[in-house]
């Protein structure tokens, strides 16, 4: 266990400050110094199968537009023009093949002025150049923002606004050391997403993430999984810069009414197994047996958060494969499923009672119960690395740099 | 089952809208006697950021009756989900046995918890927009439904809900 508990107020009962999830100065510097600074999951390359095919989306307030080259690379771009800053790219998802209104095919154009740039960034048209700039402005000067950006950990695609980051492979280390197997194996593609929009904190969904504690609030948790054996085994893992996993137990489903068992599975995976891996500071990837979820977040303000969920099977999947996998993952998943709906209760609940504004309470992260499932190990986990680069106590929020990087 | 075409449409459109009544007074175990034995049921979206259709809901009758039955054991934001359906096609198969309907909805959601019960509880938001795609079988002494696609237009649906459509 790497966390500093020195950090984190009392030792023999380790809470949080709730200002961490209300105050608007700390969510801006959260922004600054965790959120710009760090690799993000995104998008899944299966998302952009195509050559020329995009995805748009918003890092910590940043316009992003992933595109997958004509040479076959996926690469992250600021989707903002450099001519009088607008948004180029507006839909969702899409192919650049397909010519816009106000600019050719193969090209992202900017609306306003069209302006064009090709899949590698590359400025190609200026409208009226030489009579409006002369010789005082080249295409070379205004390409786009390209960002760092790898395909990797079963298909995602992570993007840093760091230009100088380290590279994935440091920051993740061996997290992904007990789903390796099921996320490498061969390739994976998606078959659900939904998103939704919570008044609450980002770092409260994290921690929803990272405790298993609040299984009392699912009666499914508590049918299939908690009255079966094995769950109070099920260990925490902490690795370098927040990381955190949980280990497998054999799931029950069949103890839940109308759920059945789940036969279908990934390479690796113990047949109704159950793995988590949470990442700092907003990804988790949770296989149960024949499903991986992916939630991804993205902060709007201190008390509202949008987070993304993704559903991923297998690619070479049969039509009846791909079937029992979905009806598997919508039983608790979807947004119809048992337990998101309870889950996301639940954060808006902390929410209202966390608003900006409310008077400072502790927050308790304080379970000891020998790294397993219901210790609070990883949210404490998480809370080390996020002293280390906020150089704050999470206990003592208002102390600036009072617990600076160890 | 009367076998009039326009008796016919009238009465599966009677039954479009008592389906909606019941659903709304969530008497869910009183909808499921409005639909035959093989009922099928879905409720789908179509996904323009990952460019598929999606399933994010399918039962069948006994399917149905097991969620029914557990939802008293869930927690959940006891929202009035109240339904306002507009009837617009209904087409009765040759021979009159059976029949296909598409009616547009809204439902919207009248919040009680979940959120801040003092300020959001009575507030009445829009929570769905979208379409039944029904069909009917009519050679029984009633009709009855045999298959509901619920297909969304709304695909940010933040809390979610436990209930059927």
């Amino acid at each position: 266990m790497t966390a500093d508990l020195s950090s984190y107020g009392n030792e023999a009962l380790p809470f949080v400050d709730s200002r961490i999830y209300s105050d608007p100065a700390l969510f801006e510097e959260e922004l600054q110094k965790i959120w710009k600074k760090t690799w993000l999951a995104t998008v899944h390359e299966s998302e952009l199968p195509e050559p020329l095919d995009f995805r748009t989306l918003t890092l910590a307030r940043e316009p992003v537009v992933i595109l997958r080259g004509s040479d076959g690379k996926v690469r992250a771009f600021l989707n903002v023009c450099p001519h009088r800053g607008n948004l180029i790219v507006r839909r969702p998802a899409g192919n650049l093949s397909a010519a816009e209104p106000s600019g050719t095919a193969n090209h992202m154009t900017c609306m306003f002025h069209a302006w064009q740039f090709d899949g590698f960034g590359r400025c190609v048209d200026i409208p009226r150049q030489k009579q409006g700039y002369q010789d005082r402005l080249s295409k070379d000067d205004v390409r786009l923002t390209e960002l760092p950006c790898t395909v990797a950990f079963g298909g995602f695609v992570w993007v840093s606004l760091d230009k100088g980051i380290m590279p994935l492979a440091d920051f993740v280390g061996d997290a992904f050391a007990l789903m390796r197997e099921e996320l490498e194996t061969e390739p994976l593609d998606i078959f659900h997403y939904h998103k939704a929009v919570i008044r609450s904190n980002y770092k409260l969904w994290h921690d929803t993430n990272s405790e298993f504690y609040h299984d009392y609030m699912h009666y499914f948790n508590r049918a299939t999984s908690m009255m079966q054996k094995g769950y109070f085994d099920r260990r925490y893992t902490a690795f370098p810069n927040g990381h955190c996993t949980v280990g497998s137990m054999e799931v029950k489903y069949d103890a839940y009414q109308g759920v059945g068992d789940r036969p279908l599975s990934f390479p690796g995976m113990p047949r109704n197994g159950w793995k988590m891996v949470d990442l700092f500071p907003g990804t988790t990837y949770n296989i149960r047996g024949s499903s991986l979820r992916v939630d991804t977040m993205t902060p709007l303000a201190p008390d509202c958060v949008m987070i993304e969920f993704r559903g991923i099977g297998l690619k070479r999947d049969t039509t009846e494969e791909r079937a029992r996998r979905i009806a598997d993952h919508n039983s608790i998943w979807g947004p119809f499923g048992r337990n998101l709906h309870e889950d996301l209760l639940g954060i808006t609940g902390q929410g209202v009672a966390m608003r900006p504004g409310t008077e400072p309470r502790r927050i308790l992260h304080g379970r000891r119960e020998d790294g397993t499932i219901h210790d609070e190990i990883g949210m404490r986990h998480f809370y080390g690395e996020w002293a280390r680069r906020m150089g704050r106590s999470p206990s003592r929020p208002d102390e600036a740099a009072a617990a600076a990087a160890e | 089952m009367a076998t009039e075409p326009e008796t016919a449409k009238a009465a599966v459109q009677a039954l479009i809208y008592r389906a909606a009544l019941l659903l709304d007074a969530e008497k869910f175990t009183d909808w499921l006697t409005l639909c035959a034995p093989d009922f099928t049921y879905r409720i789908e979206t179509y996904s323009p950021e990952i460019r598929k259709r999606m399933t994010w809901l399918q039962h069948d009758v006994t399917g149905l009756r097991a969620m029914i039955e557990m939802l008293p054991r869930h927690n959940t934001d006891h929202g009035q989900l109240s339904r306002h359906v507009s009837v617009y096609t209904v087409e009765i198969e040759e021979g009159g046995s059976a029949a296909a309907a598409v009616s547009s909805f809204l439902c919207h959601r009248t919040m009680l918890d979940g959120i801040n019960a003092h300020l959001d509880a009575g507030e009445t938001q829009l929570f769905l927009a979208g379409k039944y795609y029904d069909r009917f079988r009519l050679d029984e002494a009633r009709p009855l439904f045999i298959d509901r696609t619920v297909l969304l237009d709304t695909r940010r649906l933040d809390k979610g809900s436990h209930y059927p459509i």
